[in-house]
C-alpha cells in the first residue's frame, strides 16, 4: 500500500473516494456497493417499481442514462416479472448525437435488452438542428419539450409502464433553483411519478440521490466510462450557469445539494392540498392530456410554423 | 509532476508533494467537476501527489 494514498473505511484496500458530507473513504467495491444500494433504497422507498411493471429507461447513451440502464438491470433479479426496455431518441444534433447513440446501441446489445430508436426528423419533420435554426438560445426549452414527447411517442409503441430517466442529484437540484429563480411554484411542487392521473406512463428517476460525480465514479469503476463530447447547445442554458453555481457552493458546503431537495420535499408537504391543480384538458390539435387548450408541442409547432 | 488535462494539455506541477484537492484549486478546477486518476487507478481528493506521478484529470461532460 502506498503511504500517500487514504484507506478505505470500511477495509483495507485504497480508497478511490473522499464522501465528503460523511466524513468516509470507500474502496471502489464498496463506493460501487454504496451506489447500488442507495439507488436501489430510492426505489423502494418511493415504490417507484412494481410487479409486472414494462420499465422504458430513456437512453440517450451519455453517462447518466448508461449508469441508469447498469443499475435497473444489476438490480433487476430483485424484483419479480420486471422488465426493462431501452429507448433512445436522435435529435439530431450533428457531431454529437451520433457517438452517443452508437454507445447506446452496443450497451444494449451487450446486456440483450430490447431497444427502441425514435428521431426528431420522422416524429417532427426536422432534426433539431434544422428547428433550432436562428433560435439557438432557447435550444434546451424546445429541445426538452420535443424530447419529453419523443420519449412518451417510445415509451407508448414499447408498451411501457413506467419511464425511467437519469436524472441525477445535480440536475434535480439545479431544477428546484431554476424553478425558484422563474417563480414556477406550480412546476416545484410537481411529481411526474405521482401525478400521472392515469393519463400519462409515471416517469421515474431512481439516479436521484447520487451525484454527477459519483455516477462518473461508478461507470469508471465498472470499465464502462466514456468520455463522450457535451450537447453544443449547452452554452446557451441557464441550466449551465446554475450548475456552476450549485457545485461551488457544494464543494464550499457540502451537503448543499441534498439540503435543496430536502427543502422541495418540505414544500412539496406544506402546499399539499392547497394548490390548486390545474386540470387536464385534451389538445385540440393531437388530443394529447395538456392544461390549456392547446400542449406544449403544438403550442411550439403553431410558433415555429410548423 | 506531469499533470494531463481533459483537453490533453500537460501542464508540470511543481509544488510536490500535494494533495489532489491543492492540485486542482490551482489550477482553477472544483474538485467537484472532475475525476482524477494516476496509472489508470482513480484517486480520491486528499490522496498526495509525488514528483514522479502523472496525474490524469477527466472532466465530467455535463448531460446524458
Amino acid at each position: 500500500m502506498q503511504p500517500d494514498v487514504p484507506v478505505c473505511s470500511l477495509c483495507t484496500e485504497p480508497a478511490v473516494v473522499y464522501q465528503r458530507s460523511l466524513n468516509r473513504h470507500l474502496c471502489g467495491t464498496h463506493f460501487t456497493a454504496d451506489v447500488e444500494f442507495r439507488v436501489a433504497d430510492t426505489i423502494k422507498t418511493q415504490q417507484m417499481i412494481v410487479r409486472q411493471d414494462r420499465v422504458a429507461v430513456a437512453l440517450s447513451g451519455g453517462k447518466d442514462s448508461t449508469a441508469l440502464l447498469l443499475l435497473l438491470h444489476h438490480l433487476l433479479p430483485v424484483w419479480e416479472d420486471v422488465r426493462l426496455i431501452a429507448i433512445t431518441v436522435d435529435e439530431g444534433i450533428e457531431g454529437y448525437r451520433e457517438e452517443t447513440v452508437r454507445s447506446a446501441e452496443q450497451l444494449t446489445r451487450r446486456l440483450g435488452i430490447e431497444h427502441h430508436s425514435i428521431s426528431f426528423t420522422a416524429l417532427f419533420g426536422d432534426s433539431l438542428d434544422v428547428i433550432l435554426s436562428g433560435r439557438e438560445t432557447q435550444a434546451c426549452s424546445i429541445c426538452g419539450i420535443l424530447r419529453k414527447k419523443a420519449l412518451v411517442v417510445g415509451a407508448q409503441l414499447a408498451g411501457a409502464t413506467k419511464l425511467a430517466t437519469g436524472h441525477n442529484l445535480d440536475d434535480e437540484a439545479q431544477s428546484v433553483l431554476m424553478n425558484i429563480f422563474r417563480g414556477d411554484l406550480q412546476r416545484l411542487v410537481r411529481n411526474s411519478r405521482l401525478d400521472s392521473s392515469g393519463k400519462f406512463i409515471p416517469r421515474i428517476k431512481p439516479l436521484s440521490r447520487i451525484s454527477e460525480k459519483e455516477i462518473a465514479t461508478y461507470l469508471m469503476l465498472n470499465d464502462v466510462w466514456r468520455e463522450l463530447p457535451e450537447c453544443p447547445y449547452t452554452r446557451y442554458a441557464l441550466r449551465r450557469e446554475v450548475r456552476s453555481m450549485i457545485s461551488g457552493f457544494e464543494y464550499k458546503h457540502p451537503g448543499t445539494m441534498l439540503q435543496l431537495m430536502k427543502s422541495k420535499e418540505k414544500i412539496e408537504r406544506y402546499c399539499k392540498g392547497s394548490m390548486i391543480s390545474e386540470a387536464l384538458h385534451s389538445c385540440r390539435e393531437c388530443g394529447d392530456p395538456c392544461s390549456g387548450d392547446l400542449c406544449q408541442v403544438c403550442l411550439l409547432r403553431q410558433s415555429l410554423g410548423k | 509532476m506531469r499533470l494531463i488535462l481533459s483537453d490533453k494539455d500537460i501542464r508540470i506541477f511543481e509544488h510536490i508533494p500535494a494533495p489532489v484537492e491543492q492540485i486542482l484549486l490551482e489550477q482553477g478546477i472544483n474538485p467537484l467537476e472532475v475525476i482524477v486518476s494516476r496509472n489508470g487507478k482513480l484517486l480520491s481528493e486528499d490522496t498526495v501527489i509525488q514528483a514522479k506521478d502523472e496525474v490524469r484529470i477527466i472532466r465530467i461532460a455535463h448531460g446524458g
